[in-house]
């Protein structure tokens, strides 16, 4: 480095050198040339001489020519300059150096970089491809069980249609009503049999066809439930009513309603509608229900 | 005789330097040279700044010389031109190895960001 400082040391070395030559000693280089040979060596055994041999053999040169001066005319203030010069040559050589290497280290980073960003682009493609395959197979399946939605509430649809005129077709020939356990259909037991049998009269049978006629297809589980008055023992009334809710059941059977979706039961005097106390009453409570269930999802 | 001698040698060498022609020409490039250093960013790079400013004086000097001794003249002009040269030089590689910092910063962070 040269500053202000150097043309002391100028003097102060053209001084000594020049009081050696008078004494006839060895003559003492400038601190200039010491520098410039210092930096010379550096650059020679360092990176400048892998990556910029050309600049180091120009440094080289101009130490030569340092050293030459100051053999021929160490009191030559140019020869001072030259040295200088040499110097900064060395040091050109190693900047020059550090620059290709940061070049060489940018292009390497940048390299990888666009590698990585690639990679990274690859992966990001391939799960998008992935999220759109996914979502075209979430989109089909959606429409699929919309589609089948629809259908079903078509068939929902037709079927409640279907029950709306099976229960105008009941409703003409028994009392139809709803609760909690599903549509009833009630037929007085004096319409379906004779009193203390539980053989169906012939006009039951009519009837019961029709009610088989409406209910056929709708594979909704029913019950049949038979009722009897107070009248009597009630062993008698529970094996009676047993016996009629059979009967009803295996005609509606015959008349082609599954066997595995309808039950009979007897209750007996269990439940009754009605003052068993009246004859309007006990004849309303000697009955015979047909309950149709909700159909199970 | 000795006073003789010196002054003889003086007379010579001035008479020897100032017989050169002036060094217009290099101190033309030198100066262009320090042109470039200044537009390749040496004045915002500490070390090639103090160089530039080195170069600046030196070409101010042999300026002032130019026509009177103009053998030292074209010594200063050369050692300009060398400042001036060194100054670019520093200012570049200084400014490409903040490019491959910010490269390399860039790939770590797209790294770490995967």
């Amino acid at each position: 480095m040269r500053n202000p400082s150097t043309r002391i040391g100028f003097l102060v070395g053209t001084m000594a050198a020049a009081a050696l030559v008078a004494c006839g000693g060895e003559r003492i280089p400038p601190k200039q040339l010491v520098d410039a040979r210092s930096e010379f060596q550096q650059a020679k055994t360092g990176i400048a001489m892998q990556l910029d041999p050309t600049d180091v053999h120009v440094a080289d040169l101009a130490l030569q020519q340092a050293e030459q001066a100051w053999g021929s005319d160490p009191e030559d203030p140019n020869t001072l300059d030259l040295a200088v010069i040499a110097q900064r040559k060395a040091q050109i050589a190693e900047a020059e150096a550090a620059y290709m290497k940061a070049q060489q280290d940018a292009d390497q980073a940048k390299q990888q970089l666009e590698a990585t960003m690639s990679s990274q682009l690859q992966a990001t493609r391939g799960k998008l491809s992935a999220t759109q395959q996914s979502l075209s197979q979430t989109q089909a399946d959606l429409q699929r069980k919309q589609q089948e939605a629809a259908e079903q509430q078509k068939k929902l649809a037709d079927l409640e249609a279907k029950l709306k005129d099976a229960r105008d077709t009941i409703a003409k020939i028994a009392a139809v009503k709803d609760d909690d356990r599903g549509m009833v259909i009630t037929l007085q037991g004096e319409v379906l049999f004779q009193v203390g049998k539980w053989e169906l009269k012939a006009g039951a049978m009519a009837k019961l066809d029709q009610i088989a006629e409406a209910l056929r297809g709708k594979e909704q589980p029913m019950v049949v439930l038979g009722f009897t008055d107070s009248t009597g023992t009630r062993d008698n009334n529970m094996a009676l009513s047993q016996n009629r809710a059979n009967a009803v059941r295996e005609y509606l059977v015959q008349r082609g309603i599954p066997q595995d979706l309808i039950t009979a039961q007897g209750k007996g005097p269990d439940s009754p509608i009605s003052d068993n106390n009246s004859v309007e009453g006990r004849a309303a409570n000697r009955r015979v229900e047909i309950v149709v269930q909700p159909k199970k999802s | 005789m000795r006073i003789a001698v010196v002054t003889l040698f003086l007379v010579g060498t001035v008479a020897c330097g100032a017989s050169l022609p002036p060094p217009n020409t290099e101190w033309a490039e030198a100066n262009n040279d320090v042109g470039k250093a200044e537009a390749g960013g040496a004045p915002s790079v500490p070390d090639a700044k103090l160089h530039l400013q080195l170069a600046q004086e030196d070409l101010q000097k042999s300026k002032e010389l130019i026509n009177q001794d103009n053998r030292r003249a074209s010594s200063l002009v050369a050692v300009a031109r060398a400042e001036a040269q060194l100054a670019l030089s520093l200012a570049k590689a200084q400014q490409k190895q903040a490019e491959a910092r910010s490269a390399q910063e860039a790939l770590q962070k797209t790294k770490g960001g995967q």
